[in-house]
């Protein structure tokens, strides 16, 4: 059966949206070479000046920052994410699991905006975790959560759990309960039979989990707006303070041609890397 | 399928119709639209049994849009702040105003005839507000106390736009905002005050409410908002004026309504509407004729004579709007950062 006219058709609303994705593309590309006009919104001739701007060193602290704090918001978001995804694909009680999964799952039926207003209570100076601790006499003065890389993180891990859960869970599920059957009859406890088959195993889940965490973190805007207060910032953030807010088109152009370019590179890296751990498979 | 086609024409012949029988207001979601709409939108549909539609969204979304549909604008009048209405008037987008057309305009305060194409619609000031009960019996009276180091860590600006406090800076450096960069090391010495900065109303009136920052460089309207809803917000105007800032109205061009939007504006100014507008939002008036509720015109930051208006630090509008970019960038690469 000859399939191509039935895959044409299907495949043409991707096809019409790639082309609107590329030229909105395009037209980012060219305003990042453009000048900025002050008090117009027409940019000017030709340039490279935008980029050049770039070098200064607040800006590649800014691409830095971004950088660490996505690897830091996928490696916590594994290693809370892991003992919940092993719970929803193991465990044997029906109503745990599916309780399990509206807790993991709720988050992303919020805004991240709301989402990150209940970190915000949660982690002010008058909030829930100071709270607590000033009223059972730990500590006096409250721990600054907020405008924090800490604070940004923790709501950050927030947001993107669901989709690592999910992917581990995945993971997790496509992986023979034979073979560790196997390793317990040969001797292997339950810690040992983790670490030696369950573990491997479930390294593509793993990589595919870190890998979207770290995509979605990239692009993190309104959590490290609300919980930074501008003093933790993020490239996202760059764009919108520097060009959107003060209608420096070109140079908001020239950070986001500049992000993407990072996170392809970045991306590229972490797959590259992870590699020998895709190729896992039992012998 | 024939009846089906012919429906859609008379769909398609109906609708343009419509769209001529309605005034269409392009202004910010939320409070703001309430404001018009429950003010100068109710006169005015009453006068001109005209109703009045709004495109509500934010200043730079709006702008966008608007520069998009250059010639055939999605509104008849767009309401915008003095700053981003010289951008729009740069880019040709708005209609050079006949002033002679409204005859409330007359009363306008100066400071708000911001230029042949926008007015003034009312205004407010962006002033030192704190928290009292979180301060201990600090009080402000001079721009300068913010330099204080008991504020070490304790104020909040907003970061979309650090004009109010460059303006500052440069006034204290004996300077004003033309010159700004003779403020710039007076600035830097207050980049230990500054805990956070905030995005929008809704992120600063979170800093403030919660006393996660118990000082800020607050717009007033905010203020009053936050202290209607209990937060006990003491508003302070600085011994050398709060900083002025002013929304505007302006007529789209290519509009096919501006009979109608000349209408709009002269009920805007209408001095019982502009005193409906200062006591609901607790903003001060464009025109000098309203008559304000006492309790009103007695808060900080409301003023309705010309003396008043002059006491405030009036930045500009067309300087603004061609120094914010600058301003910003130094204030992120050397306050922010």
């Amino acid at each position: 059966m000859n399939s191509q006219p039935y895959l044409r058709t299907f495949t043409a609303p991707a096809v019409l949206c790639a082309f609107g994705f590329l030229a909105a593309m395009a037209a980012v590309l060219q305003f990042s070479l453009r000048a900025y006009v002050p008090g117009s919104l027409e940019p000017g001739g030709f340039t490279l000046a935008n980029f050049a701007d770039l070098l200064k060193p607040l800006y590649a602290r800014v691409f830095f920052d971004t950088v660490w704090i996505c690897f830091l918001t996928a490696a916590s978001t594994l290693v809370v994410g892991y003992p919940l995804a092993y719970a929803l694909v193991r465990m044997q009680n029906a109503i745990a699991r599916s309780i399990l999964l509206v807790i993991v799952v709720t988050p992303l039926f919020l805004g991240e905006v709301v989402r990150t207003y209940s970190w915000i209570i949660v982690l002010g100076n008058n909030g829930f975790i100071n709270s607590v601790l000033r009223d059972l006499g730990i500590i006096r003065a409250p721990i600054q959560f907020m405008f924090t890389t800490f604070g940004v993180v923790v709501a950050l891990v927030h947001v993107t759990m669901p989709v690592m859960v999910i992917m581990l869970a995945a993971g997790l599920s496509h992986i023979d309960r034979d073979y560790e059957k196997a390793a317990e009859s040969l001797g292997a406890g339950p810690i040992r039979t983790f670490l030696t088959v369950t573990l491997p195993l479930s390294m593509p889940g793993v990589v595919a989990g870190v890998t979207t965490a770290f995509a979605w973190t990239f692009s993190a805007f309104a959590t490290p707006q609300l919980i930074g207060g501008g003093r933790v910032n993020m490239i996202s953030n760059l764009v919108y303070q520097l060009g959107f807010a003060s209608f420096n088109f070109p140079f908001a152009a020239s950070l986001c041609v500049a992000g993407l370019a990072l996170t392809i590179v970045v991306l590229s890296a972490l797959r590259l890397a992870a590699r020998p751990l895709e190729n896992i498979r039992p012998h | 399928m024939k009846r089906f086609l012919l429906a859609l024409f008379a769909l398609a012949i109906a609708m343009p119709a419509q769209a001529q029988d309605k005034l269409v207001i392009s202004i910010w979601g939320g409070s703001w639209r309430d404001l018009v709409a429950e003010t100068v939108a109710k006169k005015f549909t009453k006068e001109t049994g005209v109703p009045v539609e709004f495109v509500t969204g934010g200043t730079i979304d709006r702008l966008n849009k608007e520069k998009l549909a250059k010639g055939n604008p999605e509104s008849d009048i767009t309401f915008t702040t003095s700053h981003v209405g010289w951008l729009y008037a740069n880019d040709g987008l708005f209609e050079q105003l006949d002033v002679s057309k409204i005859a409330n305009a007359k009363n306008l305060a100066d400071e708000a005839r911001i230029s042949p194409f926008h007015l003034g619609a009312w205004a407010y000031v962006y002033t030192i507000g704190y928290r009292a009960d979180l301060m201990g019996g600090m009080k402000f009276e001079s721009w300068d106390d913010l330099w204080k180091p008991e504020l070490k860590g304790k104020l909040a600006a907003p970061d979309f736009d650090p004009s109010h406090v460059i303006a500052v800076s440069a006034l204290l450096s004996g300077s004003d905002a033309a010159h700004w960069e003779k403020g710039q090391d007076k600035l830097k010495a207050l980049k230990p005050s500054f805990k956070a900065f905030f995005t929008n109303d809704a992120n600063s009136q979170q800093l403030l409410a919660s006393g996660e920052t118990p000082v800020q460089i607050v717009l007033s309207m905010n203020a009053y908002y936050m202290i209607g809803q209990g937060v006990p917000i003491t508003l302070v105007i600085p011994k050398e004026g709060a900083v002025l800032g002013i929304d505007t109205v302006a007529i789209m061009k290519g509009t096919k309504k501006a009979e109608l939007a000349y209408k709009f504006i002269d009920a805007l100014y209408d001095p019982e509407i502009q005193a409906e507008i200062a006591k609901l939002k607790k903003g001060s008036p464009a025109v000098l004729n309203a008559k304000l509720d006492p309790e009103i015109a007695k808060l900080p930051g409301v003023f309705s004579t010309a003396a008043q208006w002059k006491q405030q630090i009036n930045i500009d509008a067309k300087l603004r709007a061609e120094k914010t970019a600058e301003w910003r960038k130094w204030f992120a690469e050397n306050i922010m950062n």
